[in-house]
């Protein structure tokens, strides 16, 4: 018989510390009406209670896990790995939304550059080609990422489907409708 | 306005919503059209390993709000797309199941067991048949008891409980939930916990945003979308994804079957199955009513009692269960398909979802506005209309026309969604990511929406990783702010008396049950599911 | 110094201009984003998505309507605050945001960080009890409390709750004063007996007509147009009241002709029974108010300034 994994002992111990933390220092810190508070001579309940309820359900969640749940089977069995998976699919997908964010921004400021003139993004965001400039970019690039990043390779297959899916989803989600915005344009 | 009066608007309010077009001459309301499409979506998606349910209403919920406003005209509509879409998932979650032993969605598991085999014994067809007989007559079941309970347990609450008792009720289901969903009630408790702190972000009662940390980011709080898609949509798809990472596609080629020898349901196989159905029926009708546990536990219960009834009745020659055995599609599909009914009861009656379909007709229901799922839509107002009852005979309404469809159609759709399993999963699931981050900025307009979303994507991807249940997290989300207002309104109405969860017996009851719920949980040496 | 004189004449160049360009010659640069600081689907949320797609028809400017909910509309002041202030985005919300409630908050924003467009709507606020309860007057209900009943009060706001329980003040009892969230919320809780009584601002009028609920009182400063008989809260002893208003408001600096042509456009479409925005409005506040100009911005920072004796008298 293995040994039993240890993952719920650290599990436990992690959201334990965590509540404590909660409890006695950011709840205190960062409310401003106590558990119960005085208004008009009547008291009523603070904003720091319902956290700290919250607070409390961790904390009997922890005690049990690291109690009576600590040698529970199927517990998971974590690997290095999966980590880097993890962490290389929400760079991906953190750096497409950036590039979703600002290449509207960028192109119109490289236009005011070469061609002179003021134009504004904010004032285009409901226009086209300028609103979908980011999204279609952005959008390639998360969808084709992570297929490769799966794939274990970038093909041009996966970028020619990315962009039609994202095609797709700009014929879904905007062109019919007119108070619809895509990303980023309500931001700008 | 008495109850038929209102049972007969509700209907009305179906048929006679804007017309979208005629069929000779006789108008086509668009809520018909949009339950319609909601349950051909639904077959589909649930056809299609990868998908789910959820994914679609989640995709589909802003386009619709969008086509059809924030009105109360847009309830029937989009909620009735919703129920299609949810019934059409759970027989479509069949398909992948019996024909290629990958189940669609996770409640068709129990399906493949005997399904695969029957499709491996040139019997496809026929268990496609049965898994659709079972799911329509556990589903049509589990509605009609939908319908008779909720408004009475309505009415019951309304009569009965005051705000103490409406506090207690809330600690009851969330104490409840936490340790009975998934099988771990530590875990449980720790996502209830995370979901619970999760709402109370940038919330309150005071004007400080509390534990925003000054963040002028946090001050709002986090829409109920972020966390919703993110930790059940967002999560499922990265740790599928990286499932699908590990298994390095080892693409080989789906094996085909061939169709053999009799392929119909005759009436002598339906009363042959029927006694396993009814049985599979109740069961998942109970464990619907009660919120938080999943259409899973239903299968998994409806299967082992069917399969110990077998045993003893069973002929020589017949397969057994887990070889083939029709009986043991019948019991599961009944079971699993008949939670989904009775799940709305604790959604209507007490606004308390139970799984993630309920998650999403509350979560339409607030994005819309205008119907509130809880005791105070059964109100049989006599002198005025009250419009959220209305909406909730249409809604029952709009159940019905989908078990029609499902009795007519279904069958037909379903078996011609063989094709679904084709889609390679590690283009789609990318493609949903962004769909659903989409959606999300669609209805928020804030980049910050898209990054609250990427942020609990990835908590429910290390809930997963750490086999954590998702579930409590969300509903916890759901109910938070409910349990706060509720207990600082009980604690304000009752003149301050900080013992109201106690003075009270029916709350005093709910109290002590919730803690005797978690006690017991914490006792039981090897957790269930 | 020099240069200080010639930027002082620039200035004064830019502020003729800006006064003599007619309000009907402006037309927004781009879309308007448009931020509405009430739960989507309510009654205040339809009058502001009515009075954008009015606007659309009218005026062929573009409306991108959003949600910015929570913590008594400053978190929609909050974010409106810092836009663009060339009137491509505006936010509505009531008055009492900028009065009361950012006076409360004392997180550094005040009615000088917006630029008032127009009102579109007064309140119609009454304290309403349920005709189940068999109290046709204020005094039944005080007569109800002295004689031991424990009354609840529902309210919707900070500033309601200090005037519900100086009202209990005045008459000499105590309320159990129960905050909850919106209008809606006092409805469906006064239907459902979980409060007493509470105040509604306008959602009454179909109740109190179909004789299902009673305006016990008026929390104006003016009787209720439905219920001229109801005491006013000066009647009762109280020197304080809720009126308020619906207001749409832009971030601060907004120059002239968008000011004037965003605040000319909106009152006229709520001004018009026959447009569905008006119709609304006619239906739950008895007809428009609009307020707009120089008078908008000394009734945003009168009612700022004289927060605080409120808040002082309930404290007390």
């Amino acid at each position: 018989m293995p040994a039993p994994s240890k993952n719920n002992l650290y599990l436990g111990l992690f959201t334990l510390s965590f509540a404590l933390i909660l409890l006695t220092v950011w709840i205190p810190m960062d409310t401003q009406t106590g558990l119960i508070e005085k208004v008009r001579r009547q008291v009523t309940i603070g904003d720091a209670l319902a956290p700290t309820v919250a607070g409390l359900f961790l904390i009997v969640g922890g005690l049990l896990l690291i109690l009576t749940e600590r040698n529970a089977p199927g517990q998971s069995t974590s690997s290095m790995s999966g980590l880097i998976f993890a962490s290389a699919a929400i760079f991906i997908i953190a750096a497409s939304l950036i590039v979703m964010r600002w290449t509207g921004p960028l192109a119109v400021w490289m236009v005011n550059a070469l061609q002179g003139g003021d134009l504004e993004y904010r004032l285009l965001r409901d226009n086209a080609p300028w609103k979908y400039l980011g999204f279609l970019l952005g959008g390639t690039m998360m969808i084709s990422g992570l297929v490769g990043l799966v794939e274990g390779q970038l093909r041009l297959r996966a970028i020619l489907i990315a962009v039609a899916a994202v095609i797709a989803m700009i014929f879904v989600y905007d062109v019919p409708f007119d108070d619809l915005l895509l990303p980023p344009n309500g931001d700008v | 306005m008495g109850t038929l009066d209102y049972i007969w608007m509700g209907i009305l309010s179906v048929f006679q919503g804007p017309e979208l077009f005629s069929i000779l001459g006789l108008p086509v309301s668009v809520t018909l059209v949009m339950i319609f499409a909601g349950f051909l979506i639904g077959i589909a998606v649930g056809a299609t390993p990868g998908l789910a349910g959820p994914i679609a209403m989640a995709i589909a919920l802003p386009i619709l709000i969008s086509v059809f406003g924030y009105t109360p005209d847009a309830l029937l509509p989009v909620l009735g797309f919703l129920i299609g879409v949810m019934k059409g998932a759970t027989i479509g979650g069949a398909v992948p199941a019996i024909l290629f032993n990958t189940p669609g969605t996770p409640d068709a598991f129990m399906t493949t067991l005997d399904g695969y085999p029957m499709t491996q014994r040139g019997k496809a067809k026929k268990a496609l048949r049965v898994a659709h007989f079972s799911s329509a007559s556990g589903d049509t079941f589990s509605d009609i008891v939908l319908f008779v309970c909720a408004p009475f347990l309505a009415l019951l609450v309304e009569a009965y409980l005051d705000l103490p008792e409406k506090t207690a009720l809330l600690i009851l289901s969330l104490s409840f939930i936490a340790t009975v969903i998934g099988g771990s009630p530590a875990k449980g408790l720790i996502s209830t916990g995370l979901g619970l702190l999760a709402v109370f972000i940038g919330t309150g009662e005071d004007f400080y945003p509390r534990l925003s940390m000054d963040s002028q980011t946090l001050s709002r709080g986090f829409p109920i979308s972020t966390a919703i898609l993110g930790v059940l949509i967002i999560g499922a798809v990265l740790k599928e994804l990286q499932d699908l990472w590990f298994q390095k596609r080892t693409s080989g080629t789906v094996p085909r079957q061939r169709d053999e020898g009799d392929q119909r349901l005759h009436w002598a196989d339906i009363r042959r199955l029927l006694p396993f159905i009814g049985r599979s029926a109740v069961i998942g009708t109970v464990i619907g009513a009660l919120p938080g546990i999943g259409s899973t536990l239903a299968a998994t219960l409806g299967y082992t009692v069917g399969r110990s009834r077998y045993a003893k009745l069973k002929r020589p020659d017949a397969p057994d269960f887990g070889k083939g055995a029709a009986e043991g599609i019948a019991a599961t599909e009944a079971a699993n398909s008949s939670v989904s009914g009775a799940n709305l009861i604790p959604v209507l009656s007490l606004g308390i979802p139970g799984n993630a379909a309920a998650v999403f007709l509350i979560l339409a229901a607030e994005s819309i506005g205008g119907f509130n799922p809880g005791p105070s839509v059964f109100r049989f107002t006599a002198d005025e209309v009250n419009p959220e009852l209305v909406v909730a005979f249409g809604l029952f309404t709009a159940m019905m026309i989908a078990n029609l469809l499902n009795w007519t159609i279904g069958g037909v759709f379903m078996r011609s969604m063989g094709v679904m399993v084709r889609i390679p999963k590690h283009i789609l699931l990318p493609s949903v990511l962004l769909l659903t981050l989409t959606a999300i900025y669609v209805q928020e307009t804030r980049m910050e929406a898209i990054w609250f979303t990427l942020g609990f994507g990835v908590l429910g991807y290390l809930m997963r990783t750490l086999n954590i249940s998702p579930l409590p997290f969300v509903i916890a989300f759901i109910l938070g702010s409910k349990l706060e207002d509720s207990a600082r309104q009980a604690f304000a109405a009752t003149g301050g008396d900080p013992w109201f969860l106690f003075t009270h017996p029916i709350a005093a009851a709910f109290m002590a049950a919730s803690v005797g719920i978690i006690l017991y949980s914490a006792r039981r040496k090897t957790p269930t599911l | 110094m020099k240069h200080l004189i010639k930027s002082g004449i620039a200035a004064l160049g830019v502020a003729l201009m800006a006064t003599g360009a007619l309000a009907s010659d402006w037309t927004p640069p781009g879309p308007i984003k448009l931020m509405i600081a009430f739960r989507a689907g309510g009654g205040a949320d339809t009058q502001a998505r009515l009075i954008a797609e009015e606007l659309e028809n009218r005026m062929g400017w573009k409306f991108i309507p959003e949600q910015v909910t929570g913590k008594g509309g400053l978190n929609m002041a909050n974010a409106l605050k810092s836009q663009p202030n060339d009137g491509t985005a505006i936010g509505l919300a009531v008055t009492e945001t900028f009065g009361y409630n950012m006076a409360a908050a004392n997180a550094g924003m005040s009615p000088e960080d917006f630029t008032g467009l127009t009102t579109t709507a007064g309140f119609q606020m009454g304290v309403v009890a349920p005709a189940s309860k068999g109290w046709n007057s204020f005094d039944d209900m005080i007569a109800a409390a002295k004689s031991g009943q424990s009354i609840r009060f529902g309210v919707m706001s900070p500033k309601l709750a200090d005037l519900a329980y100086l009202l209990g003040k005045s008459q000499g009892v105590e309320f159990n004063i129960v905050s909850v969230k919106g209008g809606k919320a006092v409805l469906n809780g006064v239907n459902a007996g979980d409060i007493d009584i509470g105040f509604m601002a306008g959602i009454q009028a179909k109740g109190v007509a179909a004789g299902d609920l009673v305006n016990l009182a008026s929390g104006l400063s003016t009787p209720l147009i439905q219920t001229p008989d109801a005491p006013t809260l000066a009647d009762l002893g109280v020197n304080f009241n809720a009126n308020g208003y619906f207001v749409f408001v832009g971030p601060a600096g907004m120059p002239a002709e968008a000011r004037d042509a965003l605040s000319k456009a909106i009152s006229d479409v709520v001004s018009d029974e026959n447009t569905k925005a008006g119709g609304l409005i006619k239906r739950a506040f008895g007809g428009a108010a609009t307020i707009s100009g120089e008078a908008l911005s000394k009734l945003m920072a009168s009612e700022f300034a004289s927060s605080g004796t409120l808040m002082e008298a309930a404290s007390e």
